[in-house]
């Protein structure tokens, strides 16, 4: 179904200027898409491989010797210097390869080859798209946000994710609301070349929340349109990833000195000194990196949010309330918004406007992706997660480095600093230090004010 | 008109120049002089947070223009103002010791102190004369910043003192000299802003200035 939409994005509070709403022109209808659950339990590890970590001074024929005797058929060097995927021969169980592989000295450390999932919980769609269907960005105060900066596209943000749809090419195709998005180079980790398709639809909706076109009267908006985007593809086509691809997604991203946030709205999998290593790498070389808390309603943050120098984002709902499925716990960094679905608290007024409370913004049917092969049945979704609320804290990221702060410890702190505090007062285990007011982050302090 | 409450790190100033001024010499028909000064006012008290958004420098020039006269030969009365003026911009700051990020966002600071103070000057007769002097006044606070057109201001007006050191030369009609000054100008700052972060809530300090005066 082709959507029209018409929309101008309101003038600055500041001038006075008013905040225009043009109605939807064509048809619309709305559908609801049954919610998949997987067919049968994910494991935590891929069975036949292992990620290994050699010291510094092992040599090429030192890594092959080692690796073979521990079971390997055969070995992929890694972006990082000493890290290699150990692909195991039939004989041999991760188990066995580890306790080999531990046991030689000119091994650091060696692990399973974790699975992360996307951190999305449910969807609905919709083929209505207003700017003031986006009660998100309203929370946020967008609006105010934009009157002050909107992002610039020498400041690029790395989505890790299932790749987004930001190219013609093959099957793919470009959304349609990415006419001005700036994408720079990427790469897909799951099939190893440099086309970073969506093949899910969870990264599209993930870097739309960032980067969708704004102004430009179609479809929504994104947090900081002006920012450019790098798709770094690290899950497959159901959302799945591991160890090797996130640590080589992060690597890779961070060696591109544009890019000064990276966004992973993914989690699961356990702790990972590969993926550990490589986020304080990039934490080295000043590029922030946000996470989603995950989505098992827990007291615990997912990894690799959990990590002290990522910034962890839970989720609320349209009252501000913490969302039943947000992890939280002492890990946990700030709140942004991830909507309820079972919910209809945003229309004017805190009234039901008869839409559910998720975060609206573009994507193609994943139904029709995996039941066809479709990639280009694109429409506007109303999703929700903690995989949605992350890209509104590295948006702002992005928004802070643009505006002077270019510091990673800097920008976690102004983000934390000027969070608007929810709960207990001050920090807590639920909204940890509250949730994000990007104007408030950019507007800075004076002297006594 | 309300008059500001004096705050207990004023009073004991207050009080001397009080005592001074009832304990001074019955005044034979004194010197008058009107005096324009120029020079360097410094935060001292406020420095890390003047520095976090003057870009690295915690104060400024300013001006002033005061009226004098003198009580027998050395003792003598001062009434003035002064006018200081300083533009920066919004800056980020975590915590004390952090690094500063400017977020290009004009702000302009002004402080107006008026004073009073009594002053004795050594050296009867001489060309030199040094002099030290002491007083109180008020002192009016007012930054202004600009982000995206919503304007961001703090005002006050709050009670001060200070004590001064100086040196003027000539026996004529116009005299040249200098003087240093340290005043105290508390609970002005520190509520907001990088003054928060920073503990520091006085906008007073180190003044440092060359007098023109022209003694009648």
């Amino acid at each position: 179904m082709k959507l029209i939409s018409r929309l101008i994005v309101g003038a600055t509070l500041a001038a006075g200027g008013a905040f225009l709403l043009h109605p939807l022109q064509a048809s619309e209808s709305i559908r609801i898409a049954s919610l998949r659950t997987p067919a049968e339990p994910i494991a935590a590890h891929r069975a036949d491989e292992v990620v290994v970590q050699f010291r510094n001074q092992v040599e090429d024929r030192d890594v092959s010797r080692v690796t073979r005797e521990s079971g390997a058929d055969r070995v992929r060097r890694g972006r990082s210097r000493g890290r290699y995927l150990m692909h195991l021969d039939a004989g041999f169980t991760v188990a066995e390869a580890l306790d080999r592989l531990r046991a030689r000295p000119e091994v650091e450390y060696a692990e399973p080859n974790a699975i992360f999932r996307a951190s999305q919980v449910r969807r609905v769609t919709a083929n209505d798209t207003f700017f003031n269907a986006q009660w998100h960005l309203e929370m946020v105060d967008a609006p105010r946000t934009w009157a002050i900066q909107s992002g610039d596209p020498s400041v690029v943000v790395a989505v890790l994710d299932t790749g987004i749809a930001y190219e013609d090419f093959g099957p793919y195709r470009k959304a349609p609301d990415f006419g001005t998005t700036v994408f720079v180079q990427g790469f897909d980790f799951i099939n190893n070349d440099t086309h970073a398709n969506d093949d899910n639809f969870h990264g599209t909706h993930v870097a739309s929340v960032i980067a969708e076109s704004t102004n430009n009267a179609i479809g929504g908006a994104g947090l900081a349109f002006g920012t450019a985007l790098m798709p770094v593809k690290v899950l497959d086509a159901e959302g799945v990833g591991d160890t090797f691809s996130i640590a080589e997604g992060i690597d890779f991203a961070a060696e591109n000195q544009a890019v000064k946030v990276i966004n992973m709205s993914l989690g699961g999998g356990g702790n990972s000194s590969s993926i550990a290593n490589a986020v304080t790498r990039a934490v080295g070389r000043g590029v922030t990196v946000v996470a989603a808390a995950g989505n098992d309603g827990e007291g615990t943050v997912s990894f690799p949010a959990s990590l002290a120098n990522v910034i962890a984002v839970g989720a609320i709902d349209g009252r501000k309330q913490k969302t039943p499925y947000s992890n939280f716990g002492s890990a946990l960094d700030v709140v942004a918004p991830g909507g309820d679905i079972r919910r209809d608290d945003t229309g004017p007024g805190q009234r039901p406007d008869g839409r559910p409370d998720g975060i609206l913004q573009q994507t193609f049917d994943p139904d029709t992706a995996a039941e066809r092969g479709r990639y280009d049945d694109f429409a506007y979704f109303f999703v929700v997660g903690t995989s949605q609320a992350c890209p509104h804290v590295a948006a702002l990221a992005a928004l802070l480095y643009r505006q002077g702060i270019t510091d990673p410890s800097a920008i976690q702190a102004s983000i934390q600093s000027t969070a608007e505090d929810l709960g207990p007062a001050g920090r807590d285990n639920t909204f940890g230090h509250g949730l994000l007011r990007p104007s408030v982050a950019l507007t800075g302090l004076g002297l006594n004010r | 008109m309300k008059m500001p409450a004096i705050s207990s790190a004023c009073r004991p100033v207050a009080l001397i120049s009080l005592a001074a001024v009832l304990c001074a010499p019955a005044a034979r028909a004194g010197e008058a002089s009107l005096t324009l000064d120029g020079g360097w006012h410094d935060l001292t008290n406020a420095a890390n947070s003047a520095k976090a958004v003057f870009d690295g420098v915690s104060g400024g020039p300013t001006g002033g223009v005061a009226l004098q006269y003198g009580l027998g030969e050395s003792f003598f009365v001062r009434a003035g103002a002064r006018y200081f003026q300083r533009n920066g911009e919004r800056v980020f700051v975590a915590a004390p010791g952090s690094p500063v990020f400017d977020l290009g966002h004009s702000l302009k600071v002004r402080i107006i102190p008026a004073y009073g103070l009594i002053g004795f000057r050594f050296l009867q007769g001489g060309s030199f004369r040094p002099y030290i002097g002491i007083g109180g006044g008020v002192t009016s606070y007012n930054e202004e910043s600009d982000v995206a057109g919503e304007i961001f201001t703090s005002t006050a007006t709050k009670p001060s003192g200070q004590g001064v050191i100086g040196l003027d030369y000539g026996r004529g009609t116009v005299r040249f000299g200098g003087e240093v000054g340290y005043s105290l100008v508390p609970d002005v700052i520190g509520f907001g802003g990088v003054s928060n972060v920073y503990g520091e809530d006085d906008i007073g300090g180190l003044t440092a200035v060359v007098r023109l005066s022209f003694v009648r």
